[in-house]
C-alpha cells in the first residue's frame, strides 16, 4: 500500500510537470530596483488556455475595422515572404537620444527601442504572428494569441529595463 | 521621435512598394534589396529602411482590390488640363523614338527643371539657384515602357515593378537645406 501511494506521490508530480512542460510555460520576470524585490510567476500555457475556454465567446474575440480587414491578406502575405527572406536589419531610426532598430534573424522579428535610458527589447517569431492572425473574417481570438505562443518556445519575448534600473521580462518555455 | 521623419520614410517605402516588383521567375532578382535613406542634419536624424524585394512584391500581390486591379491602377484625367494616360502613352511612343535628348529645360527663378534621356535612363532633374536644394531622379526606359503597356487610362504597375527590380543603383537622390532622401536598390541587405 506504502508503496503505491509512493509511486503516486512521485508519478502525478511528474506527470504533471511533463505535462506543462511539454505544452509550455509563460514566465514573467519583475526585478524591483529600489527595494531590491524579485518576482518570477510562471504560468503553464496549457493553464492559460483552460482560463481562456472560461471567459464568454463575445469577450474573446477583438473585432478588427474594416480597413484592418482588407490588409489582413497583405500582412500574411508580407510575413510569409519575410520569413523566407534573407535575414537583415529592416529598420533603424536614429534621433537624439532615440534608437529603434527592426531586424529578421531567422523565424524571430527583433525589435529594439532605446529612449533616453530606457531600454525596451520584443522579439516575434514571424511563425506565432502568422497564427494570431486571421485567415478570413473581423475578428482575433485571444484564446488562439495564447496557444499561438507555442511559436515562440525559449525565447525571451519582451524584455524592457527602465531608467530607474527596473526589468521586466517575458520568456516563453 | 519625429512624425515627418517617420512618415516620409514610410511614404518613400510605400511609393517603392509601387515600383518593385513582380517577375517571380527571375531568380537573381530575388535576392535584391530596396533601400530607403533619410537624412535630418539640424535634428540629428537618419532614418532608413531595407526591404527585400520578395516581400515588396507579396505586398503588391495581396493589395487590395481597390488599389491595384489585377497589377493594372487606373488614373482618369489628371486635373483640369485633362491630360490623359493615353496621351501620355503617345506622347513617350514619340519620345522614346527620338533616342538621347533634352525633352524639356524649364528655367524661372526658384527652380530648373530638367527632363532628358540618356541612354537607358529617363533623368528628371529639379534644382534651385542656391545650389543648396536638388531633386534627381531616374527611371530605366524599359520601366516607362512597361508601365505604358496598359490599355487605355491605366498604367501597368505590376511590368513596370518587374522591370524596375532588375535595376541596380540609385533612383531617387532628394536633397535640400537641412535633409537628404535617397532610395536605390542593391543586393545587400
Amino acid at each position: 500500500m506504502l508503496k503505491m501511494i509512493l509511486i503516486g506521490a512521485v508519478a502525478v508530480p511528474t506527470i504533471a510537470a511533463g505535462s506543462v512542460a511539454a505544452t509550455g510555460v509563460v514566465v514573467v520576470d519583475v526585478r524591483e530596483a529600489r527595494n531590491g524585490q524579485h518576482i518570477v510567476v510562471p504560468v503553464p500555457l496549457a493553464l492559460a488556455q483552460v482560463a481562456a475556454a472560461f471567459v464568454p465567446e463575445e469577450k474573446m474575440h477583438m473585432r478588427l475595422p474594416r480597413e484592418a480587414q482588407q490588409y489582413m491578406p497583405v500582412a500574411k502575405q508580407v510575413l510569409a515572404a519575410l520569413a523566407e527572406a534573407e535575414d537583415g536589419e529592416l529598420v533603424r531610426v536614429e534621433e537624439h537620444n532615440e534608437k529603434v532598430s527592426i531586424r529578421k534573424e531567422g523565424d524571430l522579428l527583433k525589435i529594439q527601442v532605446d529612449d533616453n535610458g530606457e531600454h525596451v527589447k520584443v522579439q516575434v517569431p514571424i511563425s506565432l504572428a502568422l497564427s494570431v492572425l486571421p485567415e478570413s473574417g473581423n475578428q482575433f481570438s485571444a484564446s488562439q494569441a495564447v496557444w499561438a505562443l507555442q511559436h515562440a518556445r525559449l525565447t525571451e519575448i519582451v524584455n524592457v529595463q527602465g531608467r530607474d534600473g527596473e526589468q521586466v521580462s517575458v520568456t516563453v518555455y | 521621435m519625429r512624425v515627418r521623419t517617420l512618415g516620409l520614410a514610410g511614404l518613400s517605402a510605400l511609393m517603392l512598394a509601387g515600383t518593385v516588383g513582380t517577375a517571380r521567375a527571375q531568380a537573381p532578382a530575388r535576392k535584391a534589396w530596396v533601400h530607403v535613406r533619410v537624412e535630418e542634419a539640424n535634428r540629428q536624424s537618419k532614418v532608413s529602411v531595407n526591404l527585400p524585394v520578395s516581400v515588396v512584391e507579396a505586398a503588391l500581390q495581396a493589395a487590395p482590390e481597390d488599389i491595384l486591379s489585377h497589377g493594372h491602377i487606373h488614373l482618369g484625367k489628371m486635373g483640369k488640363r485633362d491630360l490623359s494616360v493615353s496621351d501620355l502613352r503617345k506622347a513617350w511612343n514619340e519620345m522614346k523614338a527620338t533616342g538621347d535628348a533634352e525633352f524639356a529645360t524649364v528655367e524661372d527663378e526658384d527652380e530648373t527643371v530638367r527632363v532628358a534621356r540618356a541612354g537607358n535612363v529617363m533623368l528628371v532633374h529639379v534644382d534651385k539657384p542656391s545650389g543648396k536644394e536638388s531633386v534627381r531622379v531616374e527611371i530605366p526606359i524599359e520601366v516607362v515602357d512597361a508601365l505604358f503597356s496598359g490599355q487605355g487610362e491605366e498604367l501597368n504597375l505590376r511590368a513596370g515593378f518587374a522591370e524596375l527590380q532588375k535595376r541596380r543603383g540609385d533612383i531617387v537622390r532628394v536633397k535640400d537645406n537641412d535633409s537628404t532622401v535617397r532610395i536605390w536598390i542593391d543586393e545587400g541587405n
